[in-house]
């Protein structure tokens, strides 16, 4: 009995971490600016894309380049660090050109939302139209965790190894991201912009330059999530993030638009729902977690750790 | 009583000019559009230089089933070489140019209709695809409706040839492949009882091959002591590889797409699963090395075509498919892709030399294609095929074949464990 709870524990936070990754990401930009960046799935995947050529990996056969590959080989760690901060460029680009412009003009959240969506589009074409469909397995990859077995027995629950990594660099960068929200300069700049933009601009904070700061590390989050995935299950296709991307969008509405706590609670809370499925009924996975999340913004409808913001006149 | 028109009336009667002004351009379109009927066109001559017939094919270039339609389009190229080449050395016995159409029918059903619809446009006098079981379902129907032939190369669903008399394929279906790689599993150990079976549910194809895969276990006497549903695109089995493994089972069954099929079966391995496991025709293409790699090792699965088969044709195809800069072997649905140009051009050309495609139209043409394609007899890379009279291919050779990988699990091959032929069919 206990043996099959801690099972679906680890089942649920293995997957869990990685949801709350995703959603952290969505936060970050949905606390500052009020919209949802539709792109981060995509971001998502071109961390993992990322991460494999820095590693040495070649475009495939049906790629744009067939066998082209970048003059480096660097160890998955390396990579995985270069490739996000490859996602955190790419961020700010969709920044300045799907949310920059609109913001500007003063225009309507949903038109950032629509914008967002199509820069999300437009990165997965290219990443198809470059790297093709076909699946990549990072080079080296089953070597990158050497030394360790492939699976961990805790007290009679199974875990890859790999899952337990991605569990812990997904709490890792949580706590620090956490922490810096909470304790630095600039994550109090942070909090003011996402608190009231204009009046954190008239106490002299460069709103404009937090608000990129927040897509920086929201590209970080996906580029790390989408190599440590990468890493786990193989590169599925361009279209592997969107998946994450939008499981990250409901536990970013079953945590509470905006709550950094919120993200992390609906991450884990949605993983756990999620393995506690019974095993006849795998199918209805999906079904179940969103049941949940309908069910809990029925009684909350701010979310679990959320606020909602009353209409200002 | 006057009669005086009101504004009322004169604005029933402004909206009766429109209705029959919109009429009339609405007939007039019709009109147009039947007298451009391609099909109500005759053929030209084959010596004309429009007299090439054009064949349309329909593949998954995009979307999830991308990584089968890349394969195919490779296969249905060199198909092309081979016949364009066999045409120039002989151009008596294939006095019928050819051309191909290329349409990306994407991996969902709207896109297949609508690249079908594009093709009976373009006038193709058959037509080679679409990549997915599901897909066919919902495009098959528009040619079988306008006369079209179709020849699968990849539909393997149960009731694919029974769309319509038009529609036949070169890809055996999953009844007749599947249980082969159960058996070779039961030859390998005889005393295996436990076993447990993971499939998609949400897909067409999986949810029809797993059936298949049942009824073969229990043929055996096996009943599985766990059946997972799995989800199209999911990538994290461990819920469901967790839940299983405590029943110790020693033979997985698994029925997926290639990318999800693939993942499984590493996850699995991860875990700890060492018995042995069986796969379905999804898993049937090199795309699942890169994903399960060293893991993909010892994997056994039924296939349709090998590369080790020693015929003329196939060695051509191997020639071909190492020139294209392909790597490895050739997979089977490169294989089957090929098949279905090669009938369909083979057909034509015997069609034309026979004077059938004289003086027709491009409907009568298509109609007696489609009664040449099932009554042919082919060589094809597969071995040699023929059809039933409603579609169904018939074929002789069907193979056995295990996963192995190379040293560091970046690459492998489907190596032939067993051959099987089935009594009184072939060609």
């Amino acid at each position: 009995m206990m043996e099959s709870l801690l099972q679906t524990l680890l089942n649920g936070a293995a997957t869990g971490g990685v949801y709350a990754l995703v959603a952290l990401g969505y936060t970050l930009i949905f606390s500052v600016l009020g919209v949802i960046n539709f792109a981060q799935g995509a971001l998502f995947s071109l961390g993992g894309y990322a991460t494999y050529l820095l590693m040495g990996g070649r475009i495939g056969v049906n790629g744009a380049w067939p066998g082209l590959g970048l003059p480096v080989a660097l160890p998955f760690t390396l990579a995985l660090l270069v490739a996000a901060l490859v996602t955190a460029l790419a961020s700010l680009l969709v920044e300045r050109l799907a949310f920059a412009p609109l913001r500007r003009r003063g225009a309507e959240p949903l038109q950032s939302l629509i914008t967002s969506l199509g820069a999300g589009v437009v990165l997965v074409n290219l990443l198809q139209i470059l790297m093709g469909a076909e699946g990549y397995a990072f080079p080296a990859g089953a070597e990158a965790l050497a030394g360790l077995p492939d699976m961990l027995i805790l007290a009679g629950a199974r875990i890859r190894t790999i899952q337990v990594l991605l569990l812990a660099i997904c709490a890792g960068a949580v706590v620090l991201l956490s922490l810096w929200l909470e304790r630095s300069r600039s994550g109090k700049a942070l909090r003011a912009v996402a608190e009231d933009f204009t009046t954190a601009r008239l106490l002299g904070i460069d709103s404009d330059a937090m608000v990129r700061l927040a897509f920086a590390l929201s590209g970080v989050l996906a580029g790390l999530g989408g190599g440590l995935v990468g890493l786990s299950v193989s590169l599925t296709g361009p279209y592997f993030g969107i998946s994450y991307g939008l499981k990250g969008l409901a536990v970013l509405v079953l945590g509470g638009l905006g709550s950094v706590p919120g993200a992390i609670a609906g991450g884990l809370l949605m993983g756990l729902a999620e393995a506690l499925v019974p095993a006849d009924a795998s199918g209805w996975r999906e079904a179940l977690a969103f049941a949940i999340l309908f069910a809990v913004l029925l009684l909350r409808p701010g979310g679990l750790l959320g606020r909602i913001q009353p209409d200002k006149v | 009583m006057t009669s005086d028109a009101t504004p009322l009336d004169q604005r029933q009667r402004g909206s009766l000019r429109l209705a029959a002004l919109l009429a009339a351009a609405v007939g007039a379109t019709a009109l147009l559009g039947r007298s451009a009927d391609p099909a109500a066109q005759p053929l030209p001559p084959a010596s004309a230089p429009d007299g090439a017939l054009t064949l349309g094919a329909v593949i998954a270039l995009t979307g999830n089933a991308n990584l089968y339609g890349q394969d195919q389009r490779l296969g249905i190229g060199l198909a092309e070489r081979w016949a364009a080449d066999r045409a120039r050395r002989d151009p008596a016995s294939f006095p019928r140019p050819v051309r191909l159409s290329l349409e990306d029918g994407a991996s969902d059903e709207q896109s297949a209709i609508a690249a079908f619809q594009l093709m009976l446009r373009r006038g193709v006098v058959a037509l080679i695809g679409p990549t997915l079981s599901q897909q066919a379902f919902a495009a098959d129907p528009i040619a079988q409706r306008r006369g079209v032939p179709v020849v699968a190369p990849s539909n393997t669903a149960k009731g694919i040839p029974q769309i319509g008399h038009f529609i036949s394929r070169v890809s055996a279906q999953s009844s007749v492949i599947a249980p082969l790689s159960i058996e070779e599993a039961l030859q390998r150990d005889p005393t295996l009882r436990r076993v447990a079976v993971f499939y998609a549910q949400d897909d067409a194809y999986s949810t029809a091959e797993v059936a298949i895969f049942k009824q073969a276990l229990t043929a055996k006497g096996l009943r599985p002591l766990s059946v997972q549903r799995t989800l199209l695109g999911q990538n994290d089995f461990q819920s469901a590889i967790t839940a299983v493994l405590p029943q110790r089972p020693e033979l997985v069954v698994i029925s997926a797409q290639a990318v999800d099929g693939g993942n499984l079966i590493r996850q699995l391995r991860e875990l700890g699963y060492r018995g042995q496991i069986v796969v379905g025709n999804g898993l049937n293409t090199p795309n699942i090395y890169p994903i399960c790699q060293r893991w993909c090792d010892g994997v056994l699965i039924a296939q349709a075509y090998s590369p080790d088969l020693d015929t003329p044709v196939n060695r051509a195809f191997l020639a071909l498919y190492r020139q294209s800069g392909a790597r490895g072997a050739p997979p089977q649905i490169t294989a089957q892709a090929w098949a279905a140009y090669q009938v369909l051009f083979e057909a034509i050309q015997r069609l034309q030399r026979r004077g059938g495609l004289q003086g027709v139209t491009l409907a009568e043409a298509r109609r007696r294609l489609m009664t040449e394609l099932l009554s042919g007899r082919y060589d094809t890379p597969l071995g040699p095929i023929r059809f039933t009279p409603d579609g169904e291919v018939i074929q002789g050779r069907f193979f056995v074949a295990e996963v192995r990988m190379a040293p560091g699990g970046r690459d492998g091959k489907f190596t032939l464990v067993r051959e099987r032929s089935l009594k009184g069919v072939g060609g």
